[in-house]
């Protein structure tokens, strides 16, 4: 079985989702200056771009982490205007739809690793503490950790918290998964086995969206390049192709900086 | 010896007037510490109000506005239960700031983690973020206790008769060198009291650290 | 409005016992932090017997009620036919008090001054005083502030335990005029408010400096 269908005991829906307009400002300080971008299903979308930029911003305001000013989010049947008020029932069912991994990993490290997966299946799903310690156990197989079921987050290596982390998120069984630099806070070595599980769900089909520094991982596996410059999307499209021949100065520049040193 | 003996026999009440004030303020703190981080402005002021005067006030003047000062139709307190309120409610306001202050240590990533995986925010407070709080903050909530330990002596102004208050009638009953006895003793058994509380607190320190954050 | 007008009769006799309050607090404050220096430093030392009577004056200090150290001093000294008067009894007994408390704060102080600061010191050829005087100290006291600025706020509230050896300070004067009128729920709110009217701000200007101590650092 892959991982993503693990993840639901069945293929998982793979939804795309639509950002149109969204803005974002700290009192005068602009973020976000009308970002767009649409992520067809099962695709994966690699944002990069140089620090301040505002791709983590932009990747939190997905799932409203971060309350954008203004714009639209459409997934699966939803439309959310953040700018408005939200109702909570939207927002739960975004969050279901919507997974993440986070830099820091965010574990909660009061609990075991199989507790960490399986206590939000209970809460969010309704799961039986078995039926989620079940798909917890296939989880944590599959991303080579079943022997750590019972460890705190403590007691494990920062790769293989971001693990654990990922298989809480698909636990949820969500349409799309975010992830937010998720090997910066890893050694580069301890980082491959994150990229390694990464790279198997992006084979499984997973829609994914992944703010990165990881050159190679963003040119191999996305099938979007999206480059994030000055609060704003300045080019995107084929990652290949972007990264041979970019037609923005802004992004060789960046290109040259990360790629030549 | 007969000044061990008369301080002793306050022991008792000195274990009960301290377990029982910090009864009152390990639970009476919650719905403080709660109000202390409201979002709600209001609620966050007037929690901070409470919070700051009970602390601004010396634990004696509680005391005697409690024993001499209310009076409620033939209702007054006797000296007991005016120390045993008085010394909880000053621990209800010490104990909500020590909880605000855990609240705030537990880092932010913990509370998006929550919302991310669509955790209610019930749920995200109660099962993350108040287990983790209580870790960081059971040295505190044991420094207290011994500080606790140490303000019950006050309820000996309001003749509670705890240890200092049995302290000072040997010593009124002892104008010889052997007055001095007493006071020399109580204070060695505040210490050795504290003692354990806090070994307990280090070692819990040491413990709960390397379990959350290692 | 009955209150009112009371409280406005009761406030000189209050005021007076306030200053004397303030006076002894002022008093364990001005004596207490330069023997908690001293303390911290003799804590630090490498001399056993130096660093053993350091501990134990800032354990005794800090782990006996100040009420117990306060009857010591007024009620056990003189059986040993040292007298002294409330008042001094009370400065000594806070002074203790202040001072152990406050070494402690200053140790943690001295101690969280990074060790590249003693390196570079040394890397410079600075002489040992001069690198704790000039460097090392200036850097502990100015983090110990805000803790030491708690202190002088428990001593200001500490003065009011000096009732129980008739020091005529704030806390005397409220039961001297409730002892007249038996209007012991004024007279002590009244006093209640005395003492936060000063506790109240000054613990807002140490979180205040905590704050921004925390921001800079």
């Amino acid at each position: 079985m892959t991982l993503a269908q693990i993840a639901d005991g069945q293929l998982a829906p793979r939804l795309g989702i639509k950002l149109d307009n969204i803005s974002k400002r700290y009192g005068d300080h602009v973020v976000l200056d009308d970002v767009s971008l649409h992520v067809e299903p099962g695709t994966v979308t690699a944002l990069i771009g140089p620090s301040g930029a505002g791709k983590s911003t932009f990747l939190r305001c997905i799932n409203l982490l971060e309350r954008p000013d203004s714009g639209t989010i459409q997934v699966a049947q939803h439309t959310i205007q953040p700018g408005k008020d939200v109702n909570s029932r939207d927002l739960a069912a975004l969050r279901r739809t919507v997974g993440m991994v986070f830099q820091s990993f965010n574990l909660f490290p009061h609990m075991s690793a199989l507790k960490n997966i399986s206590f939000p299946q209970q809460k969010v799903l309704g799961r039986s503490k078995e039926e989620a310690d079940e798909r917890s156990m296939q989880l944590l197989e599959r991303v080579g950790l079943k022997d750590k079921a019972h460890q705190h987050p403590s007691r494990c290596s920062g790769g293989q918290q971001q693990r654990i982390a990922i298989a809480r998120a698909l636990a949820l069984n969500p349409g799309i998964m975010l992830f937010d630099e998720p090997t910066s806070a890893l050694d580069p070595e301890v980082g491959l086995e994150v990229l390694a599980v990464m790279r198997e769900l992006a084979a499984d089909g997973m829609t994914m969206i992944v703010v990165t520094h990881e050159m190679q991982f963003a040119r191999d596996v996305s099938d979007t390049l999206v480059v994030m410059a000055d609060c704003r999307i300045i080019e995107q499209g084929d990652p290949r192709a972007i990264m041979s021949d970019p037609q923005e100065t802004r992004t060789r520049r960046f290109l040259r900086a990360v790629l030549e040193r | 010896m007969d000044a061990l003996s008369a301080v002793l026999q306050g022991l008792p009440m000195t274990i009960t007037l301290t377990l029982s004030a910090f009864a009152i303020g390990i639970v009476g703190a919650i719905p403080v510490a709660v109000g202390l981080s409201s979002p709600k402005l209001p609620i966050r002021l007037a929690s901070r109000l409470f919070v700051d005067f009970v602390r601004g006030v010396p634990i004696i003047v509680w005391l005697f506005l409690l024993k001499f000062g209310i009076q409620i139709g033939t209702f007054k307190f006797n000296p007991v239960g005016a120390a045993i309120v008085g010394l909880g409610v000053v621990s209800v306001a010490y104990l909500a700031e020590i909880y605000r202050g855990g609240l705030q240590a537990v880092p932010r990533g913990q509370g998006e983690a929550a919302d991310a995986l669509g955790l209610t925010r019930g749920t995200a407070f109660y099962s993350i973020m108040v287990p983790q709080a209580f870790r960081i903050v059971s040295p505190s909530i044991a420094t207290y206790l011994t500080g606790l330990l140490k303000d019950s002596s006050i309820a000996s102004t309001i003749i509670v008769t705890e240890m200092v208050f049995q302290s000072q009638a040997f010593a009124r009953q002892h104008p010889t060198v052997e007055g001095i006895l007493p006071y020399i003793l109580v204070g060695v058994i505040y210490i050795a009291l504290s003692l354990p509380v806090a070994y307990i607190s280090r070692r819990l320190d040491s413990r709960m650290r390397k379990a959350v954050y290692a | 409005m009955t209150w009112l007008a009371e409280w406005a009769a009761y406030l000189p006799q209050m005021m007076s016992g306030l200053g004397v309050s303030l006076l002894i607090a002022g008093v364990s404050i001005v004596a207490g932090y330069p023997l908690g220096l001293l303390l911290s430093l003799m804590v630090s030392t490498k001399n056993l017997a130096i660093r053993t009577l350091g501990l134990a004056v800032v354990e005794i200090g800090r782990g006996a009620p100040a009420l117990v150290i306060l009857y010591l001093f007024y009620y056990g000294l003189p059986k040993f036919g040292i007298a002294f008067e409330s008042i001094t009894a009370a400065c000594l007994a806070l002074i203790w008090n202040a001072a152990a408390y406050s070494s402690e704060i200053m140790r943690a102080g001295i101690q969280s001054v990074p060790r590249g600061q003693l390196e570079a010191s040394s890397a410079l050829g600075l002489a040992q005083h001069h690198t704790f005087f000039r460097v090392v100290l200036p850097q502990g006291m100015r983090s110990a502030i805000p803790g030491l600025m708690g202190v002088a706020i428990q001593m200001f509230q500490g003065t009011s335990l000096a009732y129980a050896i008739a020091v005529p300070e704030l806390m005397k004067s409220a039961y001297n005029i409730g002892s007249q009128d038996f209007n012991y729920l004024q007279i002590f709110t009244l006093a209640g408010l005395c003492y936060a009217v000063i506790s109240m701000p000054a613990t807002w200007i140490t979180v205040f400096f905590e704050k921004r101590m925390a921001r800079h650092t």
